[in-house]
């Protein structure tokens, strides 16, 4: 694709330019400074002393949503700020917040509807009208079948499309296109992302809880790095405290990262070893009787059966020295620690990717172990918070007889009844790479055909690439809806661009937690090119398609065709029309964001509150009475006595209101009914090989901000951590090239040898190493772990498990 | 007229870079990894994996110190480099040359070349955007997750910075230069 308009000429204007071709070595920073620039001029722009608006909108650079003004001078947005009032992100910005104009300005942004022209996957795309667009949609053109093609042959078979979408603010909005559309495909990154986690604690303690790390005082971040993987306000909050000032902070981690850096004790574990760990810290408080004995007599259900299986089983600190490669002494230490600290202390849940096969028992071993000191739905420990209600708004799921259930095994099954061949439990977000790889295997029970993706990236975003490239070229129909055009969008036939999300109001957000309150994206600028917001283009392509489709329903669905024949007095027209409107897909596009956002909020907090979320960007009741600046940097946003922190008594969220040690309805579906150990768990490396391990830092999100020119300052490539005495012996050398491969793949990027990462392993960031040529930066700039990890999903949840794969390393 | 300085709570400091980025878009800092004002000292930790020495990989955020007493003004043969109304050093792009003896004279590296104002430029405390708007943050100070960084006036003894210079021990950086640093390290 060609670049039409480079970024000078939006910023035209008496705004003061600074222009620079992108000439940059490294001088600081170690980790930014090779390789020859390219690409389009850049420029930032100084924020001028003139009169200047300013929108309060929420940021997208990541899945936090911290609260941002944007300051607008002459139509152009010069800089975002911090928006002090909202409690989640308690006025900052993180650098990829700040380097969101970068992202608004970016010459690669998709900038009109196309219509692929060449091969699948090729690029070749040809710049078409939103009309033109909806119309090869439906009808399809020479080089790709439409919509009604494929449901007059798979007979309205609503299935025969799948969804699916990455995070974000209007993923409700393609959801509710989804659910109109009827199909009971649906995929979002949850499996690729923090589905074992979220579901560990769901079943153990009810609910997945927020860490009140404003007063822990002794903390066990383990698999968890949140001086780099930002995550607010856990970061803002616990920095603040570590290094002997008031929090105590033990970092396990195989990688010594930054969040080692600010611990009071760092220790090296093997990789998917976790769950020994925990085991062990549960041995020694049970052993020395150590827990909290009247919270788990009251609160604590199947604590004996517990008890019997760590205690039969050994899991002594020595036992788990052994496998995690952590000292016994250690061991005892911080288990007696975290207890004397109690209900002040948190074993910190995280929120990341599966690494290992056996996850979702680790978080259960690690929410037993919380619950046994007591520290639950408390200051200082694990907190469920409060969340401020929303209205619902109109949508709309008809339900349509010839729709298959879920694409899951063989069995065909009604709607709503799933059961995975090859994983124990079907969540909402399903398994993304079991589903992928059954595609492939063509073990789907029936033909699905198409698929739309919405702010989603399976090229970059899951293991073994390569499948994912099959499994795009197989699909008749591919429609992309994204503001940049990402290695998956190359694979799309039809490509509609949403606009940034500083040019769109988005669906209205609460946000629970100690200090909850209610946010809200405004628009700041109208959208550039031919670009528009998800509700817009959903209300387009609807308009399109609801009624050729209905046509298509009117000939298979018998329930369709029994509720026209019965006329209940009406003309055949009369009727058609009635049953029809619950099939309009446009209905739940007939409005603006604006005015659902109000219907959502108005009812209960009134007009005070639709009009603080259009012009403060947030609300929460009370704000006027509680929000007090304290200083130059911080802030009160409800006194002490309004915090949540206890909501349930001190008790679990499950059913029983109890902590859940033992789950025997697992067991039928063949997972252990409590947390324990197998050798299958073992860390292994063969002789000449290292295990991948793969993570985030605060520079970039994954693979969606790596085409931003001023994160590119702070981190230019990613390289690959190699232990510096194995590096030494190979004669690798910093910013030698090294090809990484595995069973399913292969890529390239440079060396980094560090003694920050031991002599088995090997590490690098995710989210490098594009394919796409449209994305002048990100164009294979550094490696992509995906190309390498392979496709190994964990039993529970299917869920991907990205530190399960070996690798050989070579000097290129 | 002030006298404006900086305390560091330079042990919150994650490295995250986000006062750099802010930095660069409020006062329009050329792009280029070369090209920044502000940064965060790091070293590779000392010691071999697993036994790693943690102290040895604390971040040092850092900038210009606008000491009170600057070896960069003093070499400075044409005085684009100047004290202002505020004690803050400042540089007249209409006057430097570009000679680049303050670079060298600067002990703490704070200096690099603006290529399109062909001026040796440095941090200003945001002195001609947000605190020539009236406010009362530096962009540094305002995004920083953490909240390292609070800017004031030395003169005031009501203001923050005093307060916090009062209460909290502080070091500067090599303060054996005699250069008397306005930035201070919060220990
Ligand atoms: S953490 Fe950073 S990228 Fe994420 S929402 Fe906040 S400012 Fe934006
Ligand atoms: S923004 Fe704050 S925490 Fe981040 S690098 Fe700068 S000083 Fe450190
Ligand atoms: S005070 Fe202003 S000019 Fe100086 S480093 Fe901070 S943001 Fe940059």
């Amino acid at each position: 694709m060609q670049v039409e308009v480079s970024r000078r000429r939006f910023l035209q204007g008496s705004v003061a330019m600074s222009v620079v071709g992108g000439a940059s070595v490294g001088v600081t920073n170690l980790l930014a400074g090779h390789g020859e620039e390219k690409g389009e001029l850049s420029v930032t722009t100084k924020t001028g002393t003139s009169k200047a608006t300013e929108v309060a909108t929420l940021c997208e650079m990541c899945v936090n949503k911290c609260a941002a003004l944007a300051r607008v001078e002459d139509g152009i947005v010069t800089k975002l700020n911090p928006n002090p009032l909202f409690p989640k992100s308690k006025n900052m910005l993180c650098p990829r917040g700040n380097a969101g104009i970068q992202a608004l300005y970016d010459p690669d942004r998709l900038k009109s509807p196309m219509i692929r022209v060449g091969e699948k996957g090729e690029g070749k795309f040809k710049k078409v009208s939103w009309a033109e667009a909806y119309d090869a949609i439906l009808n399809g053109t020479d080089k790709f079948p439409g919509m009604g093609k494929i449901l007059e042959e798979e007979q309205d078979n609503r299935s025969s499309f799948l969804f699916c979408a990455g995070e974000g603010m209007a993923e409700h909005t393609f959801k509710t296109f989804y659910s109109a559309f009827g199909s009971s495909n649906w995929l979002n990154h949850a499996s690729l992302c923090l589905q074992t986690v979220v579901s560990g604690y769901g079943v153990t303690l009810g609910g997945y809880p927020e860490s009140d790390l404003e007063n822990a005082e002794y903390i066990i971040m383990a698999g968890a790095n949140r001086a780099e993987a930002i995550v607010t306000p856990d970061t803002m909050d616990i920095f603040k405290r570590t290094k002997g000032r008031g929090a105590k902070l033990i970092c396990i981690d195989p990688r010594f990262t930054n969040t080692a850096a600010k611990a009071d004790k760092w220790l090296a574990i093997n990789p998917g070893t976790d769950l020994a760990f925990v085991l062990a810290l549960t041995f020694v408080v049970i052993k020395e009787e150590l827990y909290n004995k009247e919270y788990v007599a009251k609160h604590v259900n199947g604590f004996d059966k517990y008890k019997i299986n760590i205690l039969d089983n050994n899991y002594t600190p020595e036992w788990a020295e052994k496998i995690t490669g952590i000292q016994a002494k250690d061991i005892y230490q911080i288990a007696r620690d975290f207890m004397a600290h109690a209900p002040k202390a948190i074993y910190y849940p995280g929120r990341r990717s599966t690494f290992s096969n056996n996850d979702f028992q680790l978080r259960r071993a690690m929410a037993i172990f919380q619950g046994l000191s007591g520290g639950i739905d408390t200051k200082g420990g694990l907190v469920f918070g409060s969340k401020l209600k929303l209205d619902p708004h109109e949508g709309l799921e008809p339900i349509y007889e010839r729709a298959k259930a879920r694409a899951v095994n063989k069995v065909e099954r009604t709607k709503g009844q799933v059961g995975y061949s090859d994983c124990a439990v079907v969540s909402g977000g399903g398994s993304w790479v079991g589903w992928r790889n059954r595609y492939l295997e063509n073990k789907m029970p029936y033909k699905v055909r198409g698929m739309f993706i919405y702010k989603h990236n399976p090229m970059m975003n899951m293991p073994n690439s390569a499948k994912t490239a099959q499994m795009f070229k197989r699909m008749d129909l591919v429609v992309a809806i994204d503001t940049m055009p990402s290695d998956s969008v190359m694979y799309a036939d039809v490509v509609l661009p949403e606009c940034h999300y500083l040019e769109r109001t988005d669906p209205v957000k609460t946000f629970g937690g100690i200090e909850p309150s209610i946010a809200q994206r405004n628009k700041v600028l109208e959208p550039m090119f031919d670009t528009k917001p998800v509700i817009e283009i959903m209300g387009g392509l609807t308009q399109k398609i609801s009624k050729p489709l209905f046509d298509i329903s009117k000939k298979y669905d018998a329930d369709i065709r029994d509720e026209l024949a019965n006329l209940n007095g009406k003309t055949a027209k009369e009727r058609e029309a009635e049953v029809y409107e619950e099939f309009n897909l446009h209905k739940p596009f007939e409005h603006s964001q604006e005015y659902i956002n109000q219907q959502m909020v108005q009812g209960t907090y009134g007009k005070d509150a639709v009009k603080s979320l259009r012009d403060n960007g947030v609300f929460y009741p009370d704000m006027d009475k509680y929000f007090k600046k304290l200083s130059g940097n911080e802030h009160q946003y409800y006194p002490e006595k309004h915090k949540s922190y206890t909501v349930n008594g001190g008790r679990a969220k499950t059913n029983t209101n109890k902590v859940e040690c033992y789950l025997p309805n697992l067991t039928k579906k063949g997972v252990d009914s409590m947390p324990m150990w197998h050798e299958q768990y073992l860390f292994t490396v063969p002789e000449g090989k290292f295990r991948l391990l793969t993570g985030r830092h605060a520079q970039f999100t994954q693979s969606g901000t790596a085409n931003n020119i001023m994160l590119r300052d702070l981190m230019h490539e990613n390289y690959i951590w190699i232990n510096r005495r194995v590096a030494k012996k190979r004669n690798i050398e910093f910013g030698d090239m090294i090809e990484v491969s595995s069973k399913v793949g292969k890529t390239t990027l440079r060396a980094y040898p560090t003694e920050k990462i031991g002599p088995n392993t090997v590490f690098f960031v995710h989210g490098f190493g594009e394919e796409s040529e449209a994305l002048t930066w990100a164009y294979k700039n550094g490696g992509n772990d995906n190309a390498v990890i392979e496709d190994i999903i964990e039993p529970v949840y299917g869920a991907s498990s990205m530190h399960e794969t070996n690798v050989e390393i070579r000097k290129v | 007229m002030a006298r404006y300085g900086m305390a560091l709570d330079y042990k919150n400091c994650i490295n995250c870079k986000a006062c750099e980025v802010a930095c660069k878009e409020e006062n329009g800092v050329l792009l280029g990894a070369d090209k920044h004002r502000i940064w965060v000292g790091a070293n590779d930790v000392d010691g071999e994996w697993p036994l790693l020495d943690i102290v040895s990989a604390t971040f040092m955020p850092s900038q210009c110190q606008h000491c009170d007493d600057a070896p960069c003004q003093s070499v400075c043969p044409t005085n684009a480099t100047y004290y202002d109304e505020n004690s803050v050093v400042r540089v007249d792009p209409d006057k430097c040359i570009l000679c680049s003896y303050c670079m060298n004279a600067c002990p703490y590296d704070a200096r690099y070349v603006d290529d399109r104002t062909m001026t040796v430029d440095k941090c200003n405390f945001c002195s001609d955007t947000r605190v020539a708007r009236g406010e009362t943050t530096t962009a540094c100070q305002n995004t920083c997750p953490t909240k390292v960084r609070t800017f004031g006036d030395l003169d005031d003894p009501e203001s923050e910075i005093s307060e916090l210079l009062r209460t909290r021990e502080h070091f500067s950086l090599k303060a054996h230069l005699g250069t008397k640093p306005k930035l201070y390290y919060l220990t």
